[in-house]
């Protein structure tokens, strides 16, 4: 098998033997997202119009708070320095881990999102651009957010400097992913802020599991 | 002996030279004042020439003359972390001690010019468009970069082991290095308030002889600037570094007031 494969499929048997971290930041998703139609003056046309960048600000914080555990218990089991000295490339072992991590976490978002809209009495018609959107942005947050929990994994206390140093680089992902939602209620074309999506998220594949290694290498002695 | 070979030679011998932390710290003594003269010199005929030679602009008056120091903070804010992103990806794939000073101790300044470039932005944009901030693309970039550096730096700080916390902040500049292109092309890829590019554009520089040499001085003068506060940190640094070395016992015993402890 090649190494992606077992990477995944043991990322996955992991989080599925364990329910509860799989459970815990899609819940997380929910209560932020809900937070705001309380908060604020319950005017329908208000929530409609934040709805979409509430929904993606909701994704971002619930992936942040997956992303300290992602290497936590590899680290203190010794698992991940056997990674380390293993044959096998460990940019293709890390692109594995951390896409099965998604699928946890930013595809079990995307996939509730939908219910989340109608709460927000978001139009159908948007949720399918927003769904979009979180399709391709979701991936990218945790590629790029696999490295800050790389070079992070030693620490202690790692948890707010993960937030410090990767949302700077989260900003520009969901510029064009609320972005889009904004101008699609306008009626305006959404191809751009699209392809800026996919572009970053091209990127994140193919660079990040390389930077989220080479963070490893250097933080583990 | 070809002269090419020759002058190869002599900076693959400098670039080694450089690269051993005793070395550093002697040439940069020699370099320090230098860079230091050259910063005041050129700082002051700039702004001289700036605020009192050069012309009103005939929109902005003479509120425009902010630029002087607005745009060369802005320029060193990207330079300074091209440079870091560069010094730590050397430090990364050549384990170079000095490259690693030279990356951490850029962080600081490089923060200070990004936040000098946004205040002072601030500070021409009540006039000029009548609101302190607006959420630009410009504007917000600038501001990602201003946090990037701050990561740095709180990962530099984070780590006790210090050769594991400087490959931990190398790294991070080198990915948060993708930044750089997006804020110079920020103005060219979304319609923004803030004006496009003015000086490095195609059909040459769009700014009268006598705007734009005070300018580049100012420029200029605010790179030696950089060169300046960088070799004063990273002396600092290596002497903090390498404080259990035999050559940093004898400098601090040569030293005038120092006693045997």
């Amino acid at each position: 098998m090649s190494t992606f494969v077992i990477f995944f499929l043991r990322e996955w048997q992991l989080l599925f033997r364990n329910t509860s971290t799989l459970i815990q930041p899609l819940v997380f998703f929910i209560i932020i997202a809900l937070l705001f139609p309380l908060s604020l003056p319950a005017e329908n046309a208000l929530l409609q119009r934040i709805g979409g960048s509430v929904i993606w600000v909701s994704a971002v914080l619930a992936t942040l708070l997956s992303l300290e555990s992602m290497f936590r218990s590899d680290y203190h089991d010794g698992t991940l320095e056997q990674w380390l000295i293993q044959g096998r490339s460990l940019p293709m072992a890390m692109l594995g881990k951390t896409l099965a991590h998604w699928t946890a976490t930013g595809l079990l978002l995307t996939l509730f999102s939908p219910l989340l809209c109608l709460t927000f009495n978001i139009p159908t018609s948007e949720i399918s651009v927003l769904l979009l959107g979180l399709l391709l942005g979701t991936p990218s947050l945790t590629l790029i957010g696999a490295i800050g929990a790389a070079i992070t994994v030693t620490l202690h206390r790692g948890g707010v400097l993960i937030a410090i140093i990767i949302l700077p680089l989260y900003i520009p992902i969901v510029i064009f992913g609320a972005g889009m939602l904004a101008q699609s209620t306008q009626g305006l074309e959404v191809a751009s802020q699209l392809y800026a999506l996919a572009a970053i998220l091209t990127l994140s594949i193919t660079l990040a599991p390389f930077a989220i290694a080479a963070a490893l290498r250097a933080t583990i002695n | 002996m070809n002269p090419f070979t020759a002058i190869w030679n002599f900076l693959y011998r400098s670039f080694h030279r450089l690269g051993s932390p005793r070395e550093f710290y002697k040439i940069s003594r020699y370099a320090t004042p230098i860079f230091g003269v050259l910063f005041i010199g050129l700082s002051l005929v700039g702004a001289y020439q700036g605020l009192f030679l050069a012309p009103s602009d005939y929109q902005q008056g003479d509120s425009y003359r902010i630029i002087f120091v607005h745009v060369p903070s802005a320029w060193l804010s990207l330079f300074i972390y091209t440079v870091m992103a560069i010094a730590g990806a050397i430090g990364l794939i050549w384990r170079m001690k000095m490259a690693f000073v030279v990356a951490i101790c850029s962080a600081p300044i490089g923060a200070a010019f990004t936040a000098l470039a946004l205040v002072t932005g601030s500070l021409w944009g009540k006039p000029i468009w009548g609101t302190w901030w607006v959420w630009d693309a410009r504007l917000t970039s600038e501001l990602i970069l201003l946090f990037l550096y701050f990561g740095v730096m709180a990962v530099y700080y984070a780590f006790e082991e210090r050769k594991t916390a400087e490959k931990a902040a190398a790294l991070l500049s080198v990915v948060g290095v993708v930044i750089v292109p997006i804020i110079h092309y920020s103005v060219e890829w979304w319609s923004s308030l803030h004006q496009g590019a003015t000086v490095f554009r195609e059909g040459g520089p769009a700014m009268p002889p006598s705007m734009l040499t005070p300018l580049l001085m100012m420029a200029l003068g605010f790179t030696f600037f950089y060169g300046y506060a960088l070799f004063l940190r990273a002396q600092n640094m290596v002497l903090k570094n390498e404080q259990k070395s035999a050559w940093v016992r004898e400098l601090i015993l040569q030293h005038p007031g120092s006693r045997e402890s």
